[in-house]
């Protein structure tokens, strides 16, 4: 059969999206044509930038799944369950388009009658609602909630409300019905406007909130029945012509109306519906709101003129500040809208505003006296960096590389001076960010990005790593002056605040990447500076600087371990415990968690400095075991003294290990100290004797007699728990059977452990290993195959069942998780690394979800979370 | 009326306070939480609250049923943001009584008290919406990493006073000679729809039966569908009377908001965890705000992809390790607001009555009263070492505390009004 339809001759540019995860994803932007191949009508879309691309070729099909939204869109359901939408650049073009698929329809149906008019009958059993009366409602809302329980329902009536425009006829009755003050009428119209929404129709939504319509329909929804003594009112919120504000008028009248429906969209999102939205209405409004905005944006940033005038409102001969307060919020708006619209369109957004003047649009907000548009504009640097740091620093770099006053220096100051506390912290995460110096590494290993930004990849990173170094020193400079102080006891608040950003500030850069801070710290003898802010009354500000120090230890490099070991940090620290015992306050515990970390991490030198050094002091401590502990430990691995008792030593004693040689991989060669740094920590004495204990101590480690893995000798048989870790991870395959009390009993009794032992790690454990993780050692090692099916049985078969010993036992048995039967034998670091990698990648797939944007440096969150990831394994992940 | 007062006025009436307060606030409470352990000691008499999730008017209703602070002792297991729509007032309001009456509430961090989940869930957009920026959500977030992660109820009576008669005895144990009352339900009218009695235990008898053998079936909570009969006085907190006679002793309440973690075994050991940190990904600290009990023997994964679901044998062994007599945590939606598992080892409360405003559930608190056998003295101290070497025989086991279920629905709607968002006031795009 020959189609008779005639395809659209001419091509129309369009945009394909398609929703993925509840999101419309770009899939290009291309030509669209109708066209028939093989008697079989297609829509045919070609790629706007590589002719030979196909963009999207969809069949079309006589099922009514097609639907024309606004002007501009044509939106549908492919035979597989993908939503599409096509977004036309012209009304036009869009109507073509249209035409030719409702033509074909048309012929479809035409053409194959006999079919479809008995899957017609069983699919649309066609509705048909009493005219509009009042004295209808009740059998109107009777039909509609009937028709509502099934989709077939829901399309026929649909279907008919639009065809008959059925809902224009409804409005007048809300008038009508308050006027009898008739307020049942009045929550019968309320359930039906609800009941034509959750429809969710999109053509239906979209009239709802056209302008004639829309005060009616909320004037229904203000009489919700479930509040039969409230009334809402939403006509008054939506006729407040003066919420909309205008810098610069915007003159499309398309435009105009679909800021306005964005609007209403919103406020029916929000608050008239907030309640009872399903999620599928939920999405579709905010599809809705989606597509207007980008058509907003879009149109915004084509329009020349407009931006023009914008942007000359800030010129500072003009006077009107309250016009500039407006466009600073304006911008803001665009910038929060950008944030959802995808990566290349926000990138031509703001490339534009950049071009026009944005930089010095956030200078103005920043230095505004009212701290609320200084929010505003740092929200709007924010948004910048997040969507590209590394243009952002780009820029940054380029001004300075001109001898310019660089965006850093400008909020360094600002950050010194800032009164508000909020704004503050807003600074700070962008200084932070900005100066980031991991983003620099980055950029000199090349990066693809849009071609206006690639020359600035030509500095040098001799020139990174100078401005680095300048920024910084500017930065940190009120913490440099601490040392002009006797004392800090009378620090003002204001004071408090800029020394914990720039603590805070500082632990992020030497996470991020520790060898470009080495010379901050170094040349300006920060440590030293932290290490009095352990002495002041601000317990918040004291916890900062203990967690600077933390930081360093978890970073296992021998620069900082030298910084630590060559003052008196730890017994600055030491004072901390010794004012906050035995109280069982944060302070303590975070004091507690850090020499908990010494104990167990594998550079022995800050054992044995702590121990060497403060061996009195922390002998005195008594009321927890960590100290004694700690000094087991370090006459332990001195080759005397007791056994150390069977924590989870074996396991963590690994990991720093594989965490340096990870950290070595990617950057060979920083970890060695320069000659200068060297120098100056040669001229202490301690150097020697350190550097002995160090060798000593990797002798220990290194001994085939593995006192490293013996401590845990208690265990009656190691194959048996090796099987117990490696069944872990399946539910239900634990602890068969009730058992006993007495054995668990035993199982507590028989443990040397104290209940304060402590054994776990605090945050770094890895319990029960993630399916992930145990995937890969099934891949890895067949043995382990093979005891792991035949586990089970053998564990009910054995004497004590694991699930008697509790949590004890379990975590020990997890503490052998990382070591498989051959790392046993000594070779501990071999094969280690690719494990530590599946424990990263397994955790960043769990999470990957809820990871959204944070707080404003989210842009770095997820380098953060390597980062962190890495903390994790050195402290026994 | 000092500032706070007034602050606390206020926010009663669902009013903000300026966001210059609101910093000063958070500053106040971050003074205050960072002298709390990571575990907190709390005396009985105590009621123990679950999830509050934004839902201001619903926590003004567990006021009513359950007492106004500083009158009742309140300790909220966390979860007082998101979803809701007035997340802002309700965490703004705990945290001023608590700034106000330190030692008359407790505040522990849920899993929502955290950056990431806020700037999902709802309660950064809140932020936004009434004070337009993210600086009231950034104080907000400082305090949530000074919260505590959780708290030990000490003291706690073994026997409830009775409330009144109770009408409706098919769902309940008898009382019988010499018997206790251990668990009692209540509307929020007061009027008790469910009630269980055990037999007294003698310190020198030999009644050796685990006490926890003859606590409520664990469906005990369909009781409330029934009508009561006859309304008693609403109750006046639960303090309870051991009789003198008798010392049984009543184990510590542990109150986390998720559950356990396989790498705390004791108590103790949530005690060495640097708390100050946005809720990490794994480990101790997140398996304590993310975990389930689960009808499973052992751990199991997760299926919210944190945490780790453990079976009872994990609590029975914890709870008799760590001297414990009850578990109570939050996290989970239950239907009829409160649900014991696992012989009553532990139990899950829930306070935000239909949740979402559409999920149809009742919400519960849980009153544990004081044992005022030993003139009040508390026994254990937090941080005693070596208590829990398995002295104990396996007869003697702690009992669980008596324990009293407030049970109430969501507010009535003239105290609320619709609930909805904020709209947004002005508008450019």
């Amino acid at each position: 059969m020959a189609l008779e339809v005639q395809p659209p001759s001419d091509r129309k540019r369009v945009k394909v999206y398609e929703l993925r995860d509840n999101d419309w994803f770009d899939r290009g932007t291309g030509f669209c044509t109708g066209q028939i191949l093989d008697d079989e009508p297609r829509i045919f879309v070609e790629s706007e930038d590589e002719p030979n691309r196909v963009l999207l070729e969809t069949k079309i099909s006589k099922d009514d799944g097609y639907q024309k939204q606004q002007e501009t869109l044509i939106v549908w359901t492919e035979p597989n369950g993908t939503d599409m939408a096509l977004s036309f650049q012209e009304a036009e073009g869009c109507a073509v388009i249209w035409n030719f698929v409702n033509n074909v329809q048309q012929h479809l149906l035409s053409m194959a009658p006999g079919e479809d008019a008995l899957s017609d009958d069983i699919d649309y059993q066609p509705i048909i609602l009493p005219p509009a009366e009042l004295g209808n409602l009740p059998e109107i809302d009777h039909v509609m909630r009937a028709a509502s329980i099934t989709q077939a329902g829901r399309d026929a009536l649909s279907k008919f409300v639009i065809r008959e425009e059925y809902i224009q006829k409804l409005i007048p009755l809300v008038t009508v019905a308050e006027d009898l003050e008739s307020l049942t009428d009045l929550h019968r119209l309320c359930n039906i406007m609800k009941s034509l929404i959750l429809l969710n129709d999109n053509t239906i939504i979209e009239t709802v909130v056209t302008d004639s319509i829309i005060i009616g329909v909320v004037g229904a929804l203000e009489y919700d029945p479930e509040f039969p003594t409230h009334k809402a009112n939403h006509r008054m919120y939506l006729a407040d012509q003066s919420r909309y504000k205008e810098v610069v008028p915007i003159k499309d009248p398309l435009i105009r109306r679909k800021i306005r429906c964005t609007w209403r969209l919103q406020y029916l999102k929000d608050v008239v519906l907030a309640r009872i939205l399903d999620d599928p209405t939920f999405s579709v409004l905010n599809s809705l709101i989606f597509f207007n905005q980008v058509e907003i944006v879009n149109h915004i940033q084509a329009n020349a003129p407009f931006l023009k005038e914008l942007f000359t409102v800030f010129d500072p001969r003009s006077n009107d500040t309250k016009r500039k307060e407006d466009a600073v919020q304006f911008l803001h708006q665009c910038a929060v809208i950008a944030k959802n619209l995808q990566a290349p369109a926000r990138a031509n957004l703001f490339a534009n505003f950049i071009s026009h003047g944005l930089f010095a649009v956030i200078a103005f907000a920043i230095k505004h006296p009212k701290p609320a548009l200084r929010t505003t504009g740092i929200d709007i640097l924010v948004s910048l960096l997040d969507h590209d740091p590394i243009m952002m620093r780009g820029y940054m770099l380029k001004a300075v590389n001109e001898k310019k006053t660089p965006l850093t220096d400008t909020l360094i100051d600002l950050l010194h001076t800032e009164p508000d506390l909020g704004v503050k912290n807003q600074l700070a995460d962008a200084v932070k960010v900005l100066l980031d110096p991991q983003v620099a590494v980055q950029e000199t290993m090349g990066r693809a990005g849009p071609d206006q930004f690639k020359p600035r990849t030509i500095l040098s990173d001799a020139f990174v790593q100078n401005h680095f170094d300048e920024s910084a020193r500017r930065l940190f400079w009120p913490l440099k002056r601490l040392e002009h102080r006797d004392h800090l006891q009378n620090l003002t608040f204001q004071q408090v605040a800029l020394f914990s950003h720039l603590v805070d500030i500082l632990s992020f850069f030497v996470r991020q990447q520790q060898h470009r801070t080495r010379n901050v710290i170094f040349n300006d003898s920060l440590g030293r500076r932290i290490e009095l802010l352990l002495t002041v009354p601000h317990k918040h500000l004291k916890l900062t600087a203990l967690k600077f120090f933390r930081q360093l230890i978890n970073l296992h490099d021998t620069f900082y371990q030298a910084l630590l070991t060559h003052s008196n940090v730890f017994g600055s620290i030491l004072d901390v415990v010794y004012e906050t015992m035995p109280r069982d306050n944060l302070l303590n515990s975070a004091c507690l968690e850090l020499f908990e970390y010494i104990k167990r991490e594998t550079a022995k030198p800050l054992l044995v400095h702590v121990v060497e050094k403060y061996r009195e002091r922390i002998h005195n401590i008594t009321y927890v075991n960590t100290f004694q502990n700690l000094i087991d430990r370090y006459e332990h691995f001195q080759g005397y003294g007791v056994e150390p008792e069977p924590t989870l030593y074996s396991q963590e004693e690994v990991i720093p290990a594989r965490r340096l040689q990870v950290n070595g991989q990617r950057w060979q060669g920083v970890k060695e100290m320069d000659p200068a740094e060297e120098e100056y920590f040669n001229t202490s004495d301690d150097e020697e004797e350190w550097q002995q204990e160090t060798r000593q101590s990797v002798g220990v480690q290194n001994g085939a007699a593995s006192p490293v893995v013996k401590p845990l000798v208690d265990y009656p048989d190691d194959d048996d728990e090796d099987d117990a870790m490696d069944t872990k991870p399946e539910p239900g395959d634990e602890g068969q059977g009730p058992t006993p009390d007495g054995e668990s009993r035993d199982a507590s009794i028989d443990s040397p452990e104290d209940p304060s032992t402590p054994v776990s790690s605090t945050r770094g454990q890895t319990p029960p290993e993630r399916l992930s993780e145990k995937r890969r050692r099934e891949e890895e090692d067949d043995d382990e195959l093979m005891k792991l099916s035949s586990g089970p049985k053998r564990r009910s078969s054995t004497s004590s069942g694991p699930g008697s010993a509790g949590p004890l036992r379990r975590k020990r048995s997890v503490s052998f998780g990382s070591l498989s039967p051959n790392e046993k034998g000594g070779n501990t670091t071999t094969s280690a690394p690719p494990r530590r990698i599946a424990i990263n990648l397994s955790s960043a797939t769990i999470k990957g979800t809820d990871t959204g944007s944070t707080d404003s440096a989210t842009d770095k969150s997820s380098s953060e979370k390597e980062n962190r990831g890495d903390n994790h394994g050195g402290e026994g992940g | 009326m000092s500032d706070l007062d007034k602050a606390i006025a206020q926010l009663r009436a669902c009013r903000l306070i300026p966001e210059a307060q609101v910093r000063e606030l958070c500053y106040k409470a971050r003074e205050l939480l960072i002298e709390e352990g990571n575990v907190v000691s709390v005396d009985a008499p105590v009621t123990i609250c679950g999830d509050i999730h934004g839902q201001f008017h619903d926590l003004m209703e567990l006021f009513r049923v359950g007492g106004d602070v500083p009158d009742t002792n309140y300790l909220f297991m966390g979860d007082f943001v998101d979803r809701g729509f007035y997340s802002l007032e309700s965490f703004l309001l705990l945290l001023c009584l608590k700034v106000r009456y330190p030692d008359r509430i407790t505040l522990i961090r849920g899993n929502h008290e955290s950056r990431q989940i806020t700037t999902v869930y709802g309660f950064y957009d809140e932020c936004i919406r009434k004070y337009g920026s993210a600086n009231v959500w950034r104080y907000c977030c400082e305090v949530f990493d000074y919260l505590a992660l959780g708290a030990l109820v000490l003291g706690a009576s073994s026997e409830l006073d009775p409330s009144g008669p109770m009408m409706d005895t098919t769902q309940s144990t008898m009382p019988i000679d010499d018997s206790e009352l251990e668990t009692e339900v209540l509307n929020s009218r007061g009027e008790v729809t469910m009630s269980t009695y055990r037999p007294r235990q003698r310190s020198s008898s030999t009644l050796s039966t685990d006490s926890r053998n003859i606590s409520p079936p664990r469906d005990i909570s369909a009781a409330p569908g029934q009508p009561p009969i006859r309304s008693g006085a609403a109750g006046t907190g639960a303090s309870g009377d051991a009789g003198g006679s008798l010392s049984s002793r009543t184990g510590a309440v542990l109150c986390v908001h998720g559950g356990l973690s396989p790498v705390i075994d004791t108590v103790d050991k949530i005690r060495l965890i640097d708390r100050k940190q946005e809720v990490p990904h794994e480990g101790a600290m997140c398996d304590l705000l993310w975990s389930d009990p689960d009808e499973i023997d052992g751990w199991g994964l997760s299926p919210r992809g944190a945490g780790f679901l453990f079976g009872g044998d994990i609590v029975k062994h914890f709870n008799y390790k760590n001297d414990l007599s009850l578990v109570a945590r939050a996290h989970q939606l239950v239907m009829e607001g409160y649900k014991e598992m696992f012989d009553g080892g532990i139990v899950t409360v829930w306070s935000a009555p239909n949740y979402c405003y559409r999920c149809g559930n009742v919400a519960a608190i849980l009153e544990l009263g004081e044992d005022t056998s030993n003139g009040g003295t508390v026994t254990r101290s937090n941080g005693d070492v070596g208590r829990s070497n398995g002295i104990l025989g396996p007869t003697m086991g702690v009992r669980s505390p008596g324990r009293r279920y407030r049970v109430f629905e969501a507010a009535a709607q003239d105290t609320r009004g619709m609930p909805a968002k904020k709209p947004v006031a002005d508008y450019f795009l």
